[in-house]
């Protein structure tokens, strides 16, 4: 895992159920799901023997993101969990931490003040 | 809301060769129901949000800047005050076929796994893309 992504808001990534799984039965290859994860994160590979795409670096995946999964027009991409999942991890996080990331995220790019 | 012009869409008028302009995908921010938890700034990475210092809370600033059918903003959102213009995957899905992606897919691919050539798996074995 990048170090970056070792923490969400305070909580280890590696005890958040939180990326993609990719069914091979139903991945054509098409390549979108590998491409539309940022280069950041890059979660995906690509066999080129199957020529299927893989999940790489799962704890990559940033938490409350699936847009592999809804432009996968094949259906091949699940979830651990769902929504309602995130909500529950989102009321646990701490208000000191938010208020820190804000403060640091606006510090860093005043163009987000009005 | 009108964002020609603005400097921060630079670099973000594309998806896979559509012309991002073209089509509407945006948070909207139910501001009752939003308490200021700042979440969605925080989670956003591609600059929709400002932050109102008066009353402590988001505003969807550059709608434009936001990824076609990304939700993650609305889902990480502890209140559920982050709505979208429809359901993501049927929108996405739609655009995909109707703009034809993938022969841009899939140069996009080879450019992505020619940069990051570890992500490339079972290339021993002579496999071709």
């Amino acid at each position: 895992m990048i170090p970056e992504f070792a923490k969400w808001h305070g909580i280890n990534r590696s005890e958040i159920r939180w990326h993609p799984i990719i069914d091979p039965n139903k991945c054509t290859g098409c390549g979108l799901c590998v491409v539309t994860c940022s280069e950041k994160r890059n979660v995906f590979g690509f066999n080129v023997l199957s020529h299927k795409a893989e999940v790489l670096f799962p704890d990559n995946c940033m938490v409350g993101c699936n847009n592999c999964q809804v432009s996968c027009l094949w259906n091949a991409i699940s979830y651990p969990e769902d929504i309602d999942y995130i909500r529950k991890l989102t009321k646990g996080i701490s208000k000191e931490i938010l208020a820190r990331e804000l403060r640091e995220k606006l510090e860093k790019n005043p163009e987000l003040v009005e | 809301m009108n964002n020609e012009g603005n400097p921060q869409l630079l670099g973000k008028k594309s998806w896979h060769g559509v012309d991002r302009m073209k089509l509407e995908w945006y948070p909207s921010i139910d501001g009752e129901a939003c308490t200021g938890c700042s979440l969605c700034i925080i989670s956003c990475g591609n600059s929709v949000f400002k932050w109102n210092l008066l009353d402590g809370k988001p505003r969807v600033a550059v709608p434009q800047n936001c990824v076609l059918g990304c939700t993650t903003c609305g889902k990480v959102c502890p209140e559920d005050a982050i709505t979208f213009p429809s359901d993501p995957s049927t929108f996405i899905r739609s655009v995909a076929i109707r703009y034809k992606i993938y022969p841009r897919v899939k140069e996009e691919l080879e450019d992505r796994l020619r940069k990051f050539p570890d992500h490339v798996v079972g290339k021993g074995g002579g496999g071709k893309l």
